[in-house]
């Protein structure tokens, strides 16, 4: 950076309330990083601000060289410790992050000119940037918005005159700034071209949240229900009941001791790329706004074609983004519900979903061949598999018992008889496999709440489920969901309904609240529904949204159309700063208590003692004085207190004077009235 | 700190002076508008600038819109503060007022009144002369405030700061409108006194014949401590011998019509010899002398009193000068 502190010709000191200002920034643009930063890049951050603070009281001085060295060294090897012990890639966004937030603690407490300030300010306004890589929703927007309001307070009190900083005055011309700011910053947000990434960049990384690439059903003593949105679906045409919306997600080929995972892979080797004879079914189109899962796969109602690019289909007929999905990402789908998949299974297809481990859950299988000796047909089969979760006393629950690994179907089918969803699709896929059936466990979303504001479907992790999909000649892959035997109030109005009280306890209690159906669930449908149209409007705002909105806008897209309603845009919204800053209201003008006196000048005129233009208002005043046949003496103290604020350089620091002012005015043109009167 | 030293080199070059004189002609009362108002990114707006492009870079590769807008908004302030910075310093007004005068290497005082249209006050107004230190102008709350310039010059005559720098920074430092006016500006400069050698030893040349012997003088008024350029003759040197104190008499009114303050009879070259014609001046005056001043081709009669102090100090100064105007 240049010489940036020698412009005021003041020195280069930083104003004391600017620097308070800054402190205070700094601290509001660390906060929401916070979620993301080990403990210890706090610690440095509060013990740094400390430091300054006492440096501003006067206390301590600024650290010495040494210090400011160790510091360094100190925060470098904190940094490489971080990334060793979570684990994070060097390059990682976290690290850089950790590294970004140090070193502006580390700045704050050597800040001492402006060009120091002016590096701080700087700094600021990238942390808040950084923030949005990691979150997006409304409320931090809203958070950051109110930091770079104060970012450029900071900036504005360094630029105004020492005797005028007061900090809510620098608030109140940067919030002005920021607000004159917004509209043009809307049309290049609506305008500007939207690019492809220019090199690839690590993103934000982080825990798998939803569902994950296998179950161990046995393993999970409590299934915790979380209220977190998975994603949001917008429907083209009509809306679906939710019972039939069955989000598939991974397919779970693959048994082994008690842990389902997805089958091996096979790719076009094996066999021709998929593809869909659709014919001339209609489809069911559809947007997905899928929240960040750390994964690839995506979700889609059965057997969709993917619309938008970096979607891609996969032999087991999901959907596959081509990256982990690391931020709000959007895909629109096309679902053929009649589509009949797989009309003929290969054979490395019908091997892979009828796999079974050997020489475990023995009871199980002396139960499938009894039943399918009994059931020769096979849908006759499965058709008794459900049956008997009807009949039999088992139990939906999201507190079941521990199962073993190795002989968890047995415990399961004959044993404890409860379990959440996915203990009776693993039971279920299970026992058709011992029968000769190709199945398999799917795991996804069902359902889903209509959000009765704008119509589209929100769908929570608690939304979460499994099901079985078995092959059957002519009919192809089927799904058979056992959990609707057992707990059909599940499938049909949600987990609400099927929950027991013990169950209730495990709710968090927003969600709870969401459950409660009260004036706080109507709430909560509106915030839902502001995020939502956020979530679509502006964060998923890609050069795709933008391609449609400006031909729906211009009629066709070029780049000269789209270069002038870029530069009409601005123009305008620069306009309507300029004509609010250039329009001089002339009514306005001068000292307040002088607009005051041309008011009293004005009274007396319609008394009949008019006030002489340009008459100082120690002459007028002595006239009235003799109009009102009082002796002069009388009004010394008004005529004093009225010039001593007319020229006083610090005119608001004298409220009681000008009330004292304010006051004898009103009591003159009283007796200039009753004057008149008399 | 000066602001001579941060002028850009093309800011000071002949060109750039002339191009200025036309397009902001010499007047002694200068209202800004957009013909006269520059403005321009400082070192800290480029910065800021690069950081809303690495912004945009950052949006580009995250696909974050919210990023995006971030460096929008800031892309956004930035336009708005450049309306902000011109309007400024647009419509206001500056009038030369009056200046002060003094000698060689003292700081001489000019007033510029700065106005402001009504309305909106402004904030962070500066102006200075390249060789003066920039002064604030406080037209918030008021107005119109005066701005007082000091200025040191080196060399008697008229001196003339040229055009006067006007510039601010507000709102956000990131720009800087800037202008430069000729108000017109002048105060004079009188010679660098020195002090020393007697005023009469000039004079005695020309006036042996008249001089009143000090002792038989009726005006002999009163007695007093020596003072530098005090006459030798003066001093007491009887009580001198007693009380090796230095004495010297003073007159009522040292009656001499023709003590004369000749440039010939004052060694040095001819700046020296006006430093110490101005020297001799100050000192007759602060003896209430009367004194007359000869240059050549001027003359100026003998008299006392301010006035005449000025008349003569505004004669040293402006000698040899073509008084234009």
């Amino acid at each position: 950076m240049m010489a940036i502190d020698s412009h005021t010709g003041v020195g280069s000191q930083i104003p004391r309330l600017s620097l308070a200002l800054l402190m205070l920034t700094q601290a509001v643009v660390v906060v929401p990083h916070g979620a993301h930063l080990s403990w210890w890049v706090i610690v440095v951050g509060l013990a740094c601000a400390a430091w300054r603070w006492m440096v501003f009281q006067g206390r301590w001085g600024f650290p010495s060289r040494w210090i400011k060295v160790l510091l360094v060294t100190m925060a470098a090897i904190g940094v490489g410790l971080d990334v060793r012990l979570r684990a994070l890639s060097a390059f990682s966004l976290e690290t850089a992050t950790a590294l970004l937030i140090v070193a502006f603690a580390l700045k704050l407490v050597e800040t001492r000119s402006r060009r120091d300030a002016y590096v701080v300010i700087f700094l600021s306004y990238f942390v808040i940037a950084t923030e949005f890589l990691f979150e997006q929703t409304m409320a931090i927007a809203a958070y950051e918005l109110l930091a770079v309001v104060l970012v450029t307070a900071a900036m504005v009190g360094l630029n105004q005159m020492h005797t005028r900083i007061r900090p809510l005055v620098s608030l109140r011309i940067a919030a002005t700034l920021v607000l004159q700011a917004a509209p043009l910053m809307l049309v290049l947000f609506l305008f500007f071209p939207r690019m492809a990434p220019l090199w690839s960049v690590p993103l934000p990384g982080g825990a798998q949240t939803g569902i994950t690439d296998r179950v161990t059903p046995g393993d999970i003593a409590v299934l915790t229900q979380s209220d977190e949105i998975a994603f949001r679906v917008v429907f083209d045409g009509p809306i679906p009941h939710p019972r039939a919306l069955y989000w598939r997600g991974i397919v779970y080929s693959r048994y082994d001791r008690g842990t389902w995972s997805v089958g091996p892979q096979h790719t076009a080797a094996h066999e021709p790329p998929l593809q869909l004879d659709i014919g001339t079914s209609t489809p069911r189109r559809y947007e997905v706004l899928l929240e960040p899962t750390q994964g690839v796969w995506l979700f889609a109602l059965e057997t969709p074609v993917p619309v938008s690019p970096g979607v891609e289909l996969t032999r087991d007929y999901r959907l596959v983004a081509d990256e982990p999905v690391r931020s709000l990402f959007r895909y629109r789908v096309d679902s053929f519900a009649d589509y009949v998949a797989d009309r003929s299974l290969p054979d490395w297809l019908e091997r892979r979903e009828t796999q079974i481990a050997r020489g475990v859950n023995p009871r199980a299988v002396r139960f499938a061949a009894e039943l399918a000796a009994r059931y020769p047909n096979k849908r006759d089969y499965l058709d008794a598999l459900l049956e008997r979760i009807r009949v039999e006393p088992y139990r939906y629950t999201l507190n079941p018992p521990r199962l073993s690994s190795d002989d968890d179907i047995d415990e399961f089918w004959f044993d404890t008889r409860a379990g959440f969803c996915s203990h009776y699709a693993a039971a279920f896929v299970y026992l058709a496999r011992l029968a000769g059936i190709p199945a398999r466990m799917v795991g996804g979303y069902q359902g889903g709440e209509i959000n009765p504001l704008t119509g589209h479907i929100v769908v929570r992790q608690y939304d979460a489920h499994a099901w079985a999909e078995v092959w059957l000649e002519d009919a192809g892959w089927v799904r058979m969901d056992p959990t609707a035997a057992v707990a059909p109030q599940r499938i049909e109005q949600g987990l609400d309904a099927a929950l027991s009280e013990p169950d209730r306890a495990t709710l968090s209690a927003l969600t709870a609240l969401r459950f409660g159906g009260s004036k706080i669930a109507d709430l909560m449908y509106w915030f839902e529904s502001l995020e939502h149209r956020w979530n679509v409007w502006v964060v998923g705002y890609d050069s795709d949204r933008q391609y449609h909105y400006l031909r729906q806008l211009l009629g066709g897209v070029s780049p000269v159309k789209i270069g002038l309603v870029m530069l009409a845009g601005g123009a305008v919204s620069l306009a309507l700063v300029a004509l609010s800053l250039f329009w001089r209201r002339r009514t306005q003008s001068g000292h307040p208590l002088e607009r005051t006196f041309r008011h009293f000048g004005k009274a007396l005129g319609r008394h009949g003692m008019p006030r002489a233009p340009e008459e100082s208002p120690r002459a007028f005043l002595a006239r009235v004085a003799q109009w009102l046949d009082k002796p002069a003496s009388d009004l010394m103290p008004l005529v004093e207190s009225l010039e001593a604020l007319l020229y006083n350089p610090m005119p608001d620091q004298s409220r009681h004077q000008r009330r004292f002012v304010e006051r004898g005015l009103r009591r003159l043109r009283l007796e200039a009235a009753l004057r008149n009167r008399n | 700190m000066e602001q001579a030293a941060k002028l850009a080199r093309w800011e000071r070059s002949e060109r750039f002076g002339r191009w200025l004189d036309r397009r902001i002609p010499k007047s002694s009362r200068i209202t800004l508008s957009q013909d006269s108002i520059f403005i321009f990114p400082t070192a800290t707006g480029f910065v800021f600038g690069g950081l809303v492009v690495l912004l945009i870079i950052g949006a580009i590769n995250y696909q974050n819109s919210l990023v995006y807008g971030v460096a929008f908004l800031l892309g956004s302030l930035f336009l708005v503060a450049i309306l902000y910075t011109f309007r400024n310093l647009s419509g206001i007004t500056l009038e030369y007022v009056a200046s002060g005068s003094g000698f060689v290497g003292e700081p001489i005082e000019f007033e510029v009144r700065v106005a402001r249209p009504s309305g909106a006050g402004r904030e962070g107004v500066q102006l200075g002369w390249p060789d003066s230190i920039p002064q604030w102008a406080e037209i918030f709350d008021h107005e119109a405030a005066p701005v007082h310039l000091y200025v040191t010059s080196s060399a008697r005559g008229w001196l003339r700061p040229g055009r006067l720098l006007v510039e601010t920074y507000y709102p956000l430092g990131l720009l800087r409108a800037w202008t430069w006016v000729d108000l017109d500006a002048k105060a004079i400069v009188y010679p660098q006194p020195i002090f020393g050698a007697a005023p009469d030893a000039s004079a005695r040349q020309r006036d042996e014949g008249v001089l009143v012997d000090p002792k038989g003088s009726d005006d002999f008024n009163d007695m007093r401590g020596y003072r530098p350029g005090d006459s030798v003759r003066r001093i007491l040197w009887r009580t001198y011998a007693r009380t090796e104190e230095l004495i010297v008499k003073e007159y009522a009114s040292y009656v001499d019509p023709r003590f004369i303050l000749d440039f010939d009879a004052v060694p040095g070259d001819t700046e020296e010899r006006l430093s110490r014609l101005t020297g001799m001046a100050l000192t007759a005056t602060n003896l209430q002398r009367e004194f007359a001043v000869a240059l050549p081709g001027t003359f100026i009669e003998s008299g006392l009193g301010s006035a005449h102090l000025e008349r003569v100090l505004r004669t040293l100064a402006l000698y040899g000068i073509d008084d234009g105007d």
